[in-house]
């Protein structure tokens, strides 16, 4: 055995023990790598470290842009969430300002600057996949702020990773950056077309090809003297994911890539020596940006363009940990000794703190948002909900409908049709538009709140139905002291006999129903009662005639769901 | 601009192993001639471009390490339980049958006794990537000669796994070293077995449910496994390849490894095409060649007695004669072990290159032989039948085996399918449900129903489940992507039902096979508004239907369908699951 495989070794055991630990704790695993390298990664010389570290930035730009969708970029270019940059230019502002003030020169302090601006995606839209599963607007806003992110972490790393930083030198690495996405966009059309042909479904092969594509971009990357992660994000958006033709080898890429991650995670922390003051102090100063001025810049800066207090919380509570782009950037800095080592120490400190700490603040973020209303955020929210929303002064015996997606919208027009009143209760801007135009009335703000309901006049209401499954919503709806009838929506049998037992009128059971249905349908074509093709064109037919009836528009992603 | 350059040999070996595996395979060879070729390309023997570095090195141990890793983790006693005893007979005299005839052959050739014996321990019969690749994609795999042949395959990996750790051992000098070395190793080898059986009952079966829904955590942990067996194997002077099997081996008892399996792979292939390449590397041509006139001979004398030395063995256990006959066609290559114990023999200093290159050179010509008759095995039985048939009897007949067909398969186990499940269950002879949470499966065994942990996207878990057999399919995805692989998977026969969440997607879906989609918040959707039209139109309708409703939801049995699995991946996520309904 090579004595580094037997570094290897030991390095990997060490992490095994670690992630057990973080996994009992319910901790995020990547400070759990970091420590385990801090601890172990000096077996491992560093040269092979700093190689492995490489391979490993390389393949985890390369899956990220794999996975990239063009989808995505549209989502959020129009959902207009400038919010995303403004946060990152006023953060990386004062992040610079801080660095000067320190006493770095204007390179490091861009470097800090960097660190204390981005926030980590893998941990951070880690923490709220459920959110983002269940598409609640705070889980959706998270995501494409880290998009947004990492997508200016590319550039960043384009414009800052280089020997040179004259006006020049820069105008040229843009171009090469141009060049590599037209070059991407070229294999993609056409040569990963043909190796697909050429590999004949051979998973194998497909997945060395496209390793060798990340090679061959990486090699053009470092010829034209830009970073390889840019090159490695060029080489990934060239790869087509075409889950009928080449799924296993994206399996297969993932898997490569979680090995070589792993293992730079480890690198990182093994590059870390014991920390002097003056890292500590720098660390403790990147933390509280991260940790402090950061949300607080993201809140505000929602709330200016429009989201409501409890999402603009939430959605800050997810960005507040130093980004695995920091982690790279410095890497890459310090190998090309523009870094100071103190700063690159401090930087990993701050990053293995701050995805601990995030993890702890998602953790109690109710406890949180209800600290930050009662430290004045509250006015806020009253000011900005009646400013959106449009009531007439005394609504009797309404509907009450929250949530303005594809149920709410069908409860409405039902409403309109049996000449009801009713109210919705809707907090996604990106619905905004949509509610105007649609809606006699509606409250903008969210539904977890007190002053939403007295906007909605709930205690003169007949019946409120809630068309959102979030069991803490439920709850709240249930809590409100009104003799309204309640309809609730649940995602499981379970809870919705919690929800009847404390008071729901009725639950929808959307998979339940479903369910039914299928039961029903599989007997039928089972037994030969409906014959499967027969029971195919009915179903065709079931849904041109629902969309006659003037649901069009329900049935395309892009009118309201936008995860 | 780094100053630490990507490993630039590494480089060059990725990018031209694809290359020349494109050109194999246009040919129909397989991708580990296609590496060895590579090397011999890259190295010494025509260009002489690479020497490799220490990670190369390292990469192609961990390939190696890897690859023994996925071979224990293949080794589900369970799979191979009803013909088990037939199995241990035929894998058993084959290995001595072989080897000897492999010897009689080295030593008739003119090698020297230590030669002679190297070539007799290196040169194995069946090379398992092969064979299972081959017999996977002609859909054979589980049909009695493929069982047969795999069955054997495992046997002898046990044995490989020996021969491994005496030829790392040292001292072999005399016959007393020898015996010394064979018992020690035994008792070791033992000693991490019986560590890898204590675990794999209780240690194991509860760490891996604990962190089975974490798919990174999952991954990592298992390596972090193999990793601590080989340094265990590395502390008593035994070969990394035994800790590494061992390793698999407790591992692949528990319900995970098939998934595990699915996400080792990969890695494995990437790893193990640097080991391939660098076999090709230490070769000067000259030592390729040097024994070519003897490696054609032993090969055309081996696959021909090796035929008959398994057709023997096969046909004496009372199977039919077809069997017999395709198993043992399927076996007529060198292993690629041959070439794993060859690189160690020159490593130790008992052979030279050149015999490292008769041992290439023979596995390079009989598997690429090989391939085309197994891809003709059917074709050419039927020429020769007529020979054979003298072989047939009536007591020769096959055992049935297990295995799914004609079966149904259910894709996710939740609060969709799970009302289905008794319905199938009543209607196929089989029913599996695949689910990639610990708790579901449990719950599913618990239910009687054949389960399965993986995800779906997985090709062994695919396979496992007998995905393309099937009848009927239910896919409780709702990803469009994920259900469209699986529509272009099945045959036309399948009955299929998916789920969508949108108009547009249920579309495309029912355009591509799909017999019915579900379509859950659009039901949802209807079914509120209608309900609402009742409550203020027709009061006593929505009462009764009402009640109807909670008296279901009340007698539905408990379940947690907890949160999801926390994840790194964006591809396996199931992203917008439902209706985007918002808060």
């Amino acid at each position: 055995m090579t004595e580094l495989l037997t570094a290897l070794g030991i390095v990997f055991v060490v992490m095994g023990a670690f992630l057990l630990c973080a996994h009992y704790f319910g901790l995020p695993i990547v400070p759990a790598l970091i420590l385990s390298g801090v601890l172990s990664g000096t077996v491992v010389q560093e040269e092979s470290l700093l190689e492995i570290a490489q391979w490993g930035i390389a393949f985890l730009v390369f899956v990220y842009g794999v996975n990239l969708e063009f989808d995505d970029i549209r989502t959020v270019v129009r959902d207009g969430e400038t919010a995303a940059f403004v946060q990152f230019a006023l953060v990386g502002g004062i992040g610079y300002g801080v660095g000067l003030v320190v006493g770095y020169d204007w390179l490091n302090a861009a470097y800090f600057a960097v660190a204390a601006g981005l926030s980590s995606t893998i941990v951070g839209t880690a923490l709220v996949e459920s959110e983002i599963r269940e598409n609640l607007v705070h889980g959706r806003l998270a995501t494409s702020i880290h998009f947004v992110q990492d997508l200016v972490a590319v550039l960043l790393i384009l414009v800052l990773v280089a020997e040179t930083f004259s006006l020049e030198a820069v105008g040229q690495r843009l171009a090469v950056g141009v060049g590599l996405l037209v070059l991407a966009f070229a294999t993609s059309r056409y040569l990963f077309e043909y190796l697909l042909e050429l590999a004949e479904g051979s998973q194998e092969l497909l997945l060395i090809s496209s390793v060798s594509i990340l090679i061959g971009f990486l090699a053009i990357s470092e010829l034209l003297g830009v970073s390889i992660v840019v090159g490695a994000f060029a080489a990934g958006l060239s790869i087509k994911r075409d889950f009928t033709r080449n799924l296993g080898m994206l399996n297969g890429v993932q898997s490569i890539r979680d090995f070589f991650v792993a293992l730079f995670f480890v690198a990182i922390g093994a590059l870390v020596s014991l920390p002097t003051v003056e890292v500590a102090v720098t660390a403790t100063v990147l933390v509280v940006l991260t940790l402090l001025i950061k949300p607080l810049v993201t809140t505000a800066t929602l709330l200016r363009s429009g989201y409501e207090t409890r999402t603009a919380t939430l959605t800050s509570l997810t960005l507040d940990q130093v980004s695995e782009f920091a982690l790279i950037i410095a890497i890459q800095a310090l190998i090309l000794g523009h870094l100071v080592r103190d700063l690159f120490d401090a930087i990993v400190l701050a990053a293995a703190i701050t995805m601990i700490t995030s993890s702890l603040t998602k953790r109690h973020e109710d406890r949180i948002y209800e600290l930050l209303l009662d430290a004045g955020l509250d006015t806020f929210h009253g000011r900005k909900t009646d400013e959106r929303s449009r009531t007439p002064a005394d609504l009797s015996d309404h509907v009450i409908v929250v949530g303005f997606g594809r149920i709410g919208r069908q409860l409405v027009s039902q409403c309109e049709q049996l000449d009801r009143e009713y109210l919705v209760i809707e907090n996604d801007p990106a619905r905004y538009g949509e509610l105007q135009e649609d809606c006699a009335n509606f409250v903008f703000g969210d539904a977890m709140d007190e002053y939403t309901w007295q906007k909605a006049q709930y205690r003169s209401a007949r019946l409120i139905i809630s068309t959102a499954e979030t069991a803490d919503l439920s709850e709240r709806v249930l809590d409100l002291d009104t003799d309204a009838e309640i309809l609730l929506r649940s995602t499981s049998a379970e809870r919705a006999r919690v929800l009847l037992e404390r008071g729901a009128e009725y639950v929808l059971v959307p998979d339940l129903l479903a369910g039914e249905q299928l039961t029903h349908l599989v007997e039928a074509v089972l037994t030969g009662e409906i014959d499967r093709e027969a029971l195919r064109e009915s179903h065709l037919e079931s849904i041109d005639e629902f969309e006659r009836a003037g649901y069009t528009a329900l049935g395309t992603p892009k009118f309201d769901d936008v995860s | 601009m780094s100053e630490i350059a990507l490993a630039a040999d590494f480089a060059i070996i990725i990018v031209v192993a694809a290359a020349v595996g494109l050109v194999a395979k246009q040919t129909g060879q397989p991708t580990i001639i296609a590496y060895i070729l590579t090397g011999l390309l890259l190295g010494p023997a025509v260009l002489g471009i690479i020497t490799p570095g220490e990670l190369t090195e390292t990469m192609a141990e961990l390939g190696l390490g890897f690859l023994l890793f996925l071979l224990g983790i293949k080794m589900r006693l369970d799979d191979i339980k009803e013909i088990l005893r037939p199995i241990v007979n035929i894998a058993v005299l084959q290995t001595v049958l072989q080897t000897a005839l492999a010897f009689g052959i080295a030593w008739i050739l003119g090698f020297t006794f230590v030669e002679t014996v190297i070539i007799a321990l290196a040169t194995v019969f069946g090379a398992t990537p092969i064979i299972v690749k081959i017999l996977t994609d002609k859909d054979e795999i589980t049909a009695m000669p493929g069982k047969i042949d795999v069955g054997v395959l495992i046997v002898q990996d046990i044995y490989l796994v020996f021969v491994l750790a005496l030829l790392t051992a040292g001292q072999l000098e005399t016959a007393t070293e020898v015996g010394v070395t064979v018992v020690t190793i035994t008792i070791l080898i033992s000693l991490i077995g019986l560590f890898a059986i204590a675990s794999s009952r209780f240690l194991l079966p509860r760490l891996f449910r604990r962190i089975a829904d974490n798919k990174d955590v999952f991954f990592l942990v298992a390596i972090s496994w193999a990793f601590l067996f080989i340094l265990i194997a590395e502390e008593m002077n035994l070969s990394l390849e035994v800790g590494a099997f061992l390793a698999g081996m407790s591992i692949a008892q528990l319900p995970y490894s098939t998934e595990l399996e699915d996400r080792i792979g990969p890695i494995t292939d990437f790893f193990i095409l640097v080991f391939f390449v660098s076999i090709g590397l230490q070769l000067e041509a000259a030592d390729l060649f040097a024994y070519w006139r003897e490696a054609i001979v032993a090969s055309v004398v081996l696959m021909v007695g090796n035929f008959w030395i398994m057709f023997y063995l096969i046909d004496r256990e009372g199977f039919s004669v077809e069997t017999s006959f395709l198993g043992s066609l399927n076996m007529i290559q060198v292993s690629e072990f041959s070439l794993v114990v060859g690189g160690i023999a020159i490593a130790q200093g008992y052979i030279e290159e050149p015999i490292l290159g008769y041992l290439s050179l023979m596995a390079l010509l009989t598997m690429s032989v090989s391939v085309y008759i197994i891809n003709y095995n059917h074709q050419i039985y039927e020429r020769v039948q007529p020979v054979f048939s003298r072989w047939e009897s009536e007591e020769k007949f096959d055992v049935e085996l297990p295995g799914y067909r004609d079966h149904a398969v259910v894709i996710g186990y939740d609060e969709i399918t799970r009302n289905v499940l008794p319905v199938l269950d009543r209607e196929f002879d089989q029913l599996v449900v695949v689910d990639r949470k610990a708790a579901h499966r449990e719950e599913l065994e618990r239910s009687g129903y054949d389960a399965i942990y993986g995800d779906f996207r997985h090709t062994e878990v695919r396979k496992a489940a007998g995905l393309t057999r099937a009848s009927f399919v239910m896919s409780s995805s709702s990803e469009l992507e994920v259900n469209k692989a699986l529509l272009s998977e099945l045959p036309e026969e399948t009955t299929v039902f998916v789920e969508a969440n949108w108009i547009d997607d249920a579309r495309e879906l029912y355009e591509l096979g799909a017999h019915y989609v579900v379509l859950s918040t659009q039901l949802t959707a209807e079914r509120a508004g209608e309900y609402l039209e009742y409550y203020f139109e027709e009061p006593e309708t929505f009462k009764r239907l009402m009640r109807a409703d909670i008296e279901e939801i009340r007698e539905y049995p408990d379940e947690e369908f907890g949160v999801p699995a926390l994840t790194l991946t964006k591809i396996d996520e199931d992203r917008t699951r439902d209706g985007g309904e918002c808060q």
